[in-house]
């Protein structure tokens, strides 16, 4: 997988966290599928698309984590309404945990960096 | 997603049936789109991986029209008004939720305890050969 694949470009998200994303709006509480949309974008994954969304609810919908059902509307057609399940809750859990460890080691990386930086700006003539 | 499918072709044309259906309901609840053609489908499935799906699809979608359920306008399709009033997206559900398997001796997504013939069609794919 290329670098390009696995990330969007300027600073934001990249895909693979929408996940942890759909599990915490939903942890807020019940919503929709173009809501759930607008929300991840806000979120910064600014790439997120509705078949990419739709499959993601699918999968997560497999795997227990999230369930739906069709709820009728006396303004339109019928929408799927998403909630986390407590499997969902667990995963989000972890998923936090996750990125928690991932945010040490980025602060990590980044605080060297800084270091290194300010030493070779320090060594120059 | 492909994975989860069934293996017989008389499951499977049922699962892609109700799969197809829920896109398009999905599609049209959140405002999206009242028309699809096979890509979006295909986009929406996530079956890039799924040969047999990606062979079939447009035979899948082809009975949905025949049996009244979608509309057909050259490459495009849209819920027929009768499939609109009868809310079918509901009976997709419920039969998807129906033959979902909750035993497996695969794994958590096989269908080979739902009927003989998808039995028959796991061992056959698991071995390799046809089963006596």
């Amino acid at each position: 997988m290329s670098m390009s694949n696995a990330t969007d470009s300027n600073g934001t998200l990249p895909r693979h966290y929408l996940k942890p994303c759909l599990l915490l709006l939903l942890a807020e509480g019940p919503s929709h599928g173009y809501e759930l949309l607008e929300h991840v974008r806000r979120m910064g994954i600014k790439g997120a698309e509705p078949g990419g969304l739709y499959r993601y609810l699918r999968a997560m919908e497999k795997e227990e984590m999230v369930s739906s059902w069709w709820e009728p509307s006396q303004a339109g057609p019928a929408r799927r309404t998403y909630v986390l399940t407590e499997q969902g809750r667990k995963g989000l859990n972890e998923s936090v945990q996750s990125l928690r460890d991932v945010r040490e080691i980025l602060v990590t990386l980044l605080d060297r960096y800084d270091t290194l930086s300010t030493k070779a700006s320090a060594s120059r003539p | 997603m492909t994975s989860s499918a069934p293996k017989s072709e008389q499951l499977r044309v049922l699962y892609w049936r109700s799969e197809i259906l829920q896109v398009v309901y999905w599609l049209h609840g959140e405002g999206l789109g009242d028309i699809v053609d096979l890509d979006l489908i295909r986009s929406y499935l996530g079956v890039d991986g799924g040969v047999d799906v990606h062979e079939n699809l447009s035979s899948y979608v082809d009975l949905l029209v025949s049996d009244g359920s979608l509309v057909q306008d050259g490459d495009w399709y849209a819920l027929s008004q009768r499939a609109l009033a009868e809310g079918e997206a509901q009976l997709a559900t419920a039969f998807t939720d129906q033959v979902h398997p909750v035993a497996s001796e695969c794994n958590d997504e096989c269908w080979c305890h739902t009927s003989a013939a998808e039995a028959e069609a796991c061992a056959r794919s698991r071995t390799g050969k046809a089963s006596a």
